[in-house]
């Protein structure tokens, strides 16, 4: 193609931007609003799927060895738990620790303590966190077959509740986008549908006088990817402006829900780019398939 | 420069067949003048698709200038439609666009550069004398100059074969007249005309091959330059 057919070519697509301002604005509109509502979605499902992996992280398997094991015994068994990768850290608690931690608790009872210090009834254990909450069942197996352990006590009526929280939260995120992602489809391919029509005696000669179909096309184009794109700045800089403002507003007013869940959001900085190649992508894939469905009808002249 | 080969075609809707052309056997040599005459419903128009690729026949084969259209894969028709030009009845102007931009167009979106449609806009309008009327728009154009500016888009490719569609259809004798004479100028350049119409009046007037099609069939081929009576034992059978 000749330089001076391309900026043709370009220059008609952004012509008809113009000449159609009301239909322009109108599917820009519809663009925008659905990828500030698939931005929100995706926003949300990030920052459920962070909280919910906050709350994993909190997971805590408790692993009880033998009283009478040798001190050998206690190591190689130590070892075998820190050796094992899906173990984020590991802390050994002494009985003496564990008798420590419940004589605040038992104040109240001086004598049931004093029996306790002459004679400790606490078994020497292991605070295990696991990286993956959704591992846990398969990981306190591994950990019942260490050589010296006696009892695995894992939260995994917990962690299964994680992680079909997280399921559910997943799905529900896209699907929404999807649908909204067809949405947004059908509008530009209706929009570029008047377009074309308005313009079918024009094209009807351009077939006629033997242009091509990807010349005939290509403004079009140019006209539905503009238009995406224009809508996803609008939306990218919506999305992440008020995404900023709810962060600060989210710290700034903690709430013991909040607290529970690791006081902050997901940062702007960590998902900015995400929004906005996905709103450029979505803007460029979904015009064009829209304006691709949208002309093949009138081209076949 | 054209050749019809036993050329059926048959428009099958649901529960009917309509047969618009049959066994049409055709030759028209490079640089020829042809006249193909017909009333309405008689052939002419599905003639014409096939010329032009909108249809494709039933049976038989269609070649141009050497190529075999009726087989030509499809993203090559564009440019087999640019080895032709082609003028309508209802000129198929585009009413936004000055007599200058509508021939610039056909040939902007047939990727020609900017330079050379520059120079040659100009001069095809210049050729069918409207070289001072480039600036107007197809509304302070009379018929006859409509007309015209199509002429000048279809030769804006230089084309073998121009092929007009009852050209005289919506101007005015005299005009009418006046256009037939440029398109036998054009041919008087070596391009091969064919003109389908219905007037045979028109037809009268020029001493050319007339080609007369009937219920879909070809009843009388003058190969020798039309005269009257000849058109007389043709419209008679």
């Amino acid at each position: 193609m000749h330089f001076s057919s391309f900026t043709y070519l370009v220059r008609q697509g952004l012509h008809s931007l113009r000449a159609n301002k009301m239909m322009t604005f109108a599917s820009m509109g519809v663009l925008t609003v659905c990828m500030v509502l698939i931005g929100v979605a995706f926003l949300l499902g990030v920052n459920i799927d962070a909280m919910v992996a906050y709350m994993g992280e909190q997971n805590e398997t408790v692993v009880y060895l033998a009283s009478d094991l040798s001190e050998e015994q206690i190591a190689a068994a130590d070892a075998a738990i820190r050796a094992m990768p899906e173990v984020v850290s590991v802390t050994y608690v002494s009985p003496a620790e564990v008798l420590q931690f419940y004589s605040d608790k038992l104040v109240d009872s001086v004598n049931l303590m004093k029996a306790f210090e002459n004679d400790n009834p606490f078994e020497a254990n292991y605070r295990v966190v696991l990286r993956d909450v959704s591992q846990m069942a398969a990981v306190s197996e591994k950990l019942r077959q260490v050589e010296g352990v006696t009892k695995v006590l894992a939260p995994l009526e917990l962690s299964n509740t994680f992680v079909s929280i997280q399921r559910v939260v997943n799905i529900a995120c896209y699907g929404l986008v999807a649908v909204l992602a067809i949405v947004s489809m059908v509008v530009v391919s209706n929009t570029i549908r008047i377009t074309v029509f308005a313009r079918r005696k024009e094209i009807g000669i351009m077939k006629l006088v033997g242009a091509t179909n990807g010349f005939i096309r290509f403004p079009f184009f140019v006209e539905g990817v503009t238009s995406g794109l224009i809508a996803a700045a609008v939306a990218s800089g919506a999305v992440c402006g008020g995404y900023y403002l709810v962060t600060l507003w989210y710290t700034e007013n903690p709430t013991t829900i909040s607290r529970l869940f690791g006081g902050s959001l997901v940062p702007l900085q960590s998902v900015w780019y995400y929004v906005v190649l996905g709103f450029v992508a979505l803007g460029f894939v979904l015009c064009g398939i829209g304006t691709a469905t949208s002309i093949r009808k009138h081209l076949d002249v | 420069m054209i050749d019809f080969e036993h050329v059926t075609k048959v428009y099958e809707t649901k529960n009917d067949e309509n047969v618009a052309l049959e066994d049409i056997n055709l030759h028209i040599e490079d640089g020829e003048f042809v006249f193909v005459l017909g009333h309405s419903g008689a052939g002419k128009s599905t003639f014409l698709k096939l010329m032009l690729l909108e249809e494709k026949c039933t049976e038989g084969t269609v070649t141009i200038n050497g190529q075999d259209i009726t087989h030509l894969k499809r993203r090559k028709v564009p440019y087999m439609r640019r080895q032709m030009g082609m003028v309508f009845q209802d000129f198929r102007l585009i009413p936004t666009m000055t007599a200058y931009e509508n021939v610039a167009f056909a040939m902007r979106v047939t990727n020609i550069p900017t330079k050379q449609i520059q120079k040659r806009v100009p001069y095809v309008l210049g050729l069918v004398g409207l070289g001072d009327k480039m600036d107007r728009v197809p509304e302070e154009l009379s018929g006859g100059e409509q007309q015209r500016v199509a002429l000048a888009r279809a030769l804006a490719h230089s084309p073998k074969l121009i092929i007009a569609d009852e050209p005289t259809g919506n101007i005015d004798p005299e005009m009418s007249f006046e256009m037939m004479e440029l398109l036998s100028a054009i041919n008087s350049v070596g391009v091969t005309v064919v003109v389908v119409t219905h007037a045979h009046e028109l037809v009268h007037r020029f001493n050319k091959r007339v080609v007369t099609i009937d219920h879909g069939r070809i009843v009388s081929d003058t190969a020798e330059p039309y005269r009257e009576t000849g058109y007389a034992t043709a419209g008679a059978e």
